[in-house]
């Protein structure tokens, strides 16, 4: 699903990422722990390919970033689900505009876009909100609208970068149990984190980004989480 | 491709951005209107100058004992001459006639003669309205035999060879300025606008859509700014020449002519500045990370 082969990111001669290796597999779900500014969000970055490595190869869906071209980033993209902590809902259309938005890119049918649009809904648990605007919403709800938006078009992998980070512990309990809902389901998904309760809650394989190197971690105290 | 989808889109602005789709369209009409109002005057001034070339003739006085046959001779080595669109035989009655039009007195009772020699008038062709190509005229006109002297106004074309092409020139460089302008203007106009909407293009390219995808809602609704910019830039001109003009001076209305299918062309910029404008702003943001 996932191969990080010898990766390297540096930006104006900083070293963000030096020479990482990483595997991840279909079905996994994988923490990515580390500081801020440790180098998660390059890294999600290059998974998505909005980066490319200055070294070594990504390999994520069956393409590669030594081979891929311009226009086969979408194609990419439309086989992920992106969450972020900042939601990135679109403010001027409703709940369902908002997932739908999603299938429209990908040239889906009509009759198939109301119909996975309120199934995703539904699996997030907000079918009943579908016309409220995203300012209607608590935050976790917003979140849950992403989330719906992010599985909408049956992403093979899932990637969450902080998608508690600005949400309470309760909330943040449900998203977690929606990801591994969706999880179980068999979307890989790959979650950076800050949250060291919602690790020790959920236990699943854990990496630690620690100065710029990647490093398969044991969850033992908080203290590995700084 | 979701063809209805991308429409409904292109038109979603005027239900979603009022304010930013509106000041596009008053930057677009503005724009246009000072472009077109620019145009007409270039346009006319043309005109003008054109008007003034045509009232360049030249006068072929001929020698005073020259027969019929002689002067049909003459008239007809001169219709002959490149550059020469007619001619026009002028006797010495006739010129007498003209003289008592411009003076009010006959010209018998002046002088007791008639000195007034018989001239051909030489009306020139468009393209030998200049005073190189007047001058060549003149020369053979000038050697042909029977002709005495030959007149035309060689000042007024120097003037306009000299002066108003080079007006001419002056203006269409301020109105290679004045398009420019209204481009950028145009363009910043509707980068504000799609500023706006930079979160919309990252979710857009973070979801998947292709950069044909993302640009053509953006396209559709330049296209409609500018439509709706220039109809009401057309209409502005329409007021003010067609109506305001002939308020303001007949003569004016009369000078300033604008052909019905110009105010197709200012709706055809109109749109074309939309599109341009759209596309130059959409371009920036589309480069954007999907993650700033």
């Amino acid at each position: 699903m996932i191969e990080l082969l010898n990766v390297s990111v540096s930006f104006e001669g900083q070293h963000v990422l030096d020479k990482i290796g990483f595997e991840m597999k279909r079905n996994e779900f994988v923490y990515l722990v580390g500081q801020t500014g440790a180098g998660k969000s390059s890294l999600m970055r290059l998974l998505y390919m909005d980066l490319k490595p200055n070294n070594g190869r990504v390999k994520v869906a069956g393409y590669d970033s030594k081979t891929i071209t311009n226009k086969q980033v979408p194609l990419l993209r439309r086989r992920l689900g992106v969450i972020f902590q900042d939601f990135r809902l679109l403010d001027d259309r409703n709940v369902y505009e908002n997932v739908a938005f999603a299938l429209y890119v990908t040239n889906a049918r009509r009759t198939d876009i109301k119909k996975k649009v309120l199934h995703a809904l539904s699996d997030v648990g907000l079918s009943h909100k579908r016309n409220q605007m995203p300012n209607e919403l608590s935050g976790g709800e917003q979140q849950r609208v992403v989330i719906a938006r992010a599985i909408v078009n049956e992403p093979v992998m899932i990637l969450a970068d902080e998608p508690t980070g600005n949400l309470d512990p309760m909330v943040s309990a449900e998203i977690m149990e929606l990801l591994r809902k969706i999880n179980m389901r068999g979307t890989a998904i790959l979650m950076s984190t800050h949250n060291y309760e919602l690790v020790k809650k959920y236990p699943a394989r854990i990496v630690q980004l620690v100065d710029g190197s990647l490093s398969e971690v044991e969850l033992k105290s908080k203290k590995s989480f700084s | 491709m979701q063809v209805r989808y991308l429409v409904k889109e292109g038109f979603s602005g005027f239900q979603r951005a009022k304010l930013s789709m509106a000041s596009a369209i008053i930057t677009i009409c503005i724009s246009l209107l000072l472009l077109s109002c620019f145009t007409i005057l270039l346009i006319n001034a043309n005109n003008v100058v054109e008007l003034l070339r045509e009232k360049v003739e030249m006068e072929a006085f001929l020698q005073g004992d020259l027969s019929l046959e002689a002067v049909a001779g003459v008239r007809g080595r001169i219709a002959s001459l490149n550059g020469v669109r007619e001619t026009k035989y002028v006797s010495k009655e006739e010129a007498a006639a003209i003289f008592k039009d411009q003076f009010g007195e006959d010209i018998y009772s002046v002088l007791n003669f008639n000195p007034l020699p018989p001239s051909v008038k030489i009306s020139l062709k468009t393209g030998f309205r200049t005073l190189k190509a007047a001058s060549a005229v003149y020369d053979s006109v000038r050697s042909i035999a029977g002709v005495e002297d030959v007149i035309y106004r060689k000042d007024l074309l120097e003037m306009l060879d000299k002066r108003a092409v080079g007006l001419l020139w002056l203006m269409f460089g301020i109105g290679v300025f004045v398009t420019i302008s209204s481009v950028f203007l145009v363009a910043n106009t509707i980068r504000l606008a799609i500023y706006s909407k930079r979160t919309i293009i990252r979710t857009m390219k973070l979801i998947g859509a292709t950069r044909g995808f993302i640009r053509t809602p953006f396209f559709i609704e330049g296209l409609v700014q500018g439509f709706i910019g220039g109809c009401a830039s057309a209409g502005v001109v329409f007021v003010i020449f067609g109506y305001l003009g002939r308020w303001v001076s007949i003569q004016l209305s009369d000078f300033v002519r604008i052909d019905p299918y110009y105010y197709g062309i200012i709706v055809g910029v109109g749109c074309l500045l939309g599109v341009i404008g759209s596309l130059i702003s959409i371009r920036r943001f589309i480069g954007e990370s999907v993650a700033n």
